[in-house]
């Protein structure tokens, strides 16, 4: 795989992040970059501030300071559902699906602002909305196909095993055809097979739709693999970016995995 | 002695001596349970969507009769009343959203809850001060005559009021289902964050159930004033809706149908037969004891979702 060659311009970049909670300090003066059709790999120990990053990429979080320039636009404070105008998808940490909905039912939601019809429109004329809902229900299925998931098209998603659940999560935030996709830990607590499976859908994502994804990953075999470039966080701090070969061989990074003692 | 034969006896003789006047108080009271659910379902539909516990539903019930009434009595035609009143109900439901929702975001659901009770003082206040406290009667040539199909005695305002709240349930039970904009509501019922993250405006989401919910009131209010009057006791009426939520289970659209049949039937038949055994008005707490039986054997409700904890 030769990645330089398709990456492209600076699609977001965070500048001088920071971010505190009451007296705690989240992050501290972070400036990241990503860049068109890359996949960026965002790593460090528990509590290094990388939900929170990501968190203030998609709006949940507001830094006290520094901006975000999404798209050229440059704001401080976006709100959640901006962000997922503007096409930045994500999926969580701990799974937040729709749990007493199907599969399809999930995925469809990923759909709702690609709907033209307006939300009143929708409710009122029911001709228009059922002959758009069929137009979405095929882009739905297509991405069940591209996921394996049809088996469980019609299963409440609460009562799935945990792997297929965050599947289904990836396949919500691609029914939005995200330009931008975030993924927090999306293999957290899969067997091998279901995170060969899972990298296997994030590089085809990646590869066919020229989606850009950052993501946050514990499993560094998975990290050096999949990833463009890596961005390590330490105690709020940005210590290392770079590609992942000269990431691995950086001192500072060994030293906030193995845990060095500090002034020492 | 006498007193146990009166209980445990007397009544189920009465009832298998004469199935017919036992199939007309069940129907009877099925008809009249209809009107509970209705009030129910408002309860369920904002609950569902916001995991608010709206306080102000029954007064929000009075406030649409009192001013569909008000309407009338300005002489105003029937069609104009009810786009006024809806009108009103669609300014309430954006008001609230402004004035009270949307500052409270992401607060505790008690606290939540508290507002609502702020919203009921507010619109029995506004009601008063707009309408006047005198008891106003309702009519707007909804048949009232009973009738008689199949040897059994139908009151023909039950049977209409009946096919009403039903047709309106049967509505929202496809506005909820079928529709993208139910899928929304039922994403924002599960997961706040997850809603906000593909896009569902939660200001738009909140504006639609509590506009829903003013119609159901509306319909709820029209049909309780037309049978009852339109008085302020109304609001006493529609906290029969209570164990209605307690039976069905306060998640569940079906569960409120249902929980307002078996409750309405219930406490007809409790009436007629246990009533001269146990001094008669078993009408007024019959609900309540149903619902504490309940509150004791399955907390969650005939069709409430399981309470499941993973430890």
């Amino acid at each position: 795989m030769t990645p330089a060659k398709r990456i492209g311009e600076v699609l977001l970049h965070a500048d001088d992040i920071s971010l505190s909670f009451g007296g705690v300090r989240a992050l501290t003066d972070i400036s990241l970059e990503i860049r068109e059709h890359e996949i960026l790999a965002i790593i460090g120990p528990n509590g290094a501030g990388k939900t929170s990053m990501l968190n203030v990429i998609n709006g949940f979080y507001h830094p006290q300071e520094g901006t975000i320039t999404y798209k050229g636009a440059t704001r401080r404070r976006m709100r959640p559902h901006q962000a997922a105008e503007q096409g930045i998808a994500r999926t969580f940490q701990n799974v937040a699906l729709f749990r007493g909905m199907t599969t399809l039912d999930n995925i469809m939601t990923g759909r709702l602002l690609r709907m033209r019809s307006n939300f009143l429109w929708q409710a009122v004329y029911y001709g228009t909305a059922l002959k758009e809902e069929l137009e979405h229900r095929e882009h739905a299925e297509r991405i069940i196909d591209f996921l394996e998931i049809e088996a469980i098209r019609k299963t409440p998603v609460g009562q799935l095993p945990y792997g297929l659940q965050k599947r289904v999560e990836l396949g919500r935030a691609l029914a939005m055809e995200p330009e931008l996709l975030l993924l927090d830990e999306p293999m957290a607590g899969m067997n091998v097979e279901e995170k060969e499976d899972m990298c296997r859908f994030i590089l085809d994502v990646n590869d066919e739709f020229g989606t850009t994804i950052a993501l946050i990953e514990h499993d560094m075999g998975v990290v050096m693999d999949i990833s463009d470039r890596v961005a390590v966080l330490d105690y709020g701090r940005k210590i290392a970016d770079g590609p992942p070969d000269a990431v691995r061989a950086n001192q500072d990074v060994i030293d906030a995995y193995l845990g060095v003692a500090h002034g020492a | 002695m006498n007193t146990l034969h009166a209980i445990f006896i007397g009544p189920f003789a009465q009832m298998w001596d004469n199935p017919e006047f036992l199939l007309e108080v069940t129907i009877g009271g099925l008809l009249s349970g209809v009107l509970y659910s209705l009030v129910a379902l408002g309860y369920v539909l904002i609950y569902k969507a916001s995991g608010v516990f709206n306080y102000a539903q029954g007064t929000m019930v009075l406030f649409a009769a009192l001013t569909f009434a008000g309407c009338l009595d300005l002489h105003a035609p029937i069609w104009l009343a009810l786009v006024v009143t809806l009108i009103v109900m669609v300014g309430l439901a954006f008001g609230v959203e402004r004035v009270v929702l949307r500052p409270l975001v992401n607060q505790e659901q008690i606290i939540l809850f508290m507002a609502t009770i702020g919203i009921t003082y507010f619109l029995r206040g506004a009601g008063q001060i707009v309408w006047g406290a005198d008891v106003r009667t309702l009519d707007i040539g909804l048949p009232k005559a009973p009738m008689i199909i199949g040897g059994v005695l139908i009151n023909k305002f039950d049977l209409v009021s009946a096919v009403v709240a039903g047709s309106l349930v049967a509505v929202l039970a496809v506005f909820f289902q079928r529709t993208a904009v139910g899928r929304a509501l039922r994403a924002v019922a599960d997961d706040h964050q997850a809603a906000l993250a593909v896009g569902i405006p939660l200001k738009t989401i909140w504006v639609i159930v509590w506009t829903t919910a003013g119609i159901v009131a509306l319909v709820a209010g029209i049909l309780w004033g037309t049978n009852l009057g339109v008085q302020f006791s109304i609001e006493l009426v529609a906290l029969k809706a209570l164990p209605v939520l307690i039976l069905g289970g306060f998640t569940s659209v079906p569960g409120a149908i249902v929980g307002g049949l078996i409750i309405g039937a219930g406490e007809k038949i409790a009436e007629v037969f246990w009533g001269p055994a146990l001094g008669g008005a078993i009408e007024d707490w019959f609900a309540y004891m149903l619902a504490l039986a309940f509150l004791l054997i399955r907390p969650q409700g005939l069709f409430g979702e399981r309470i499941i904890e993973r430890v």
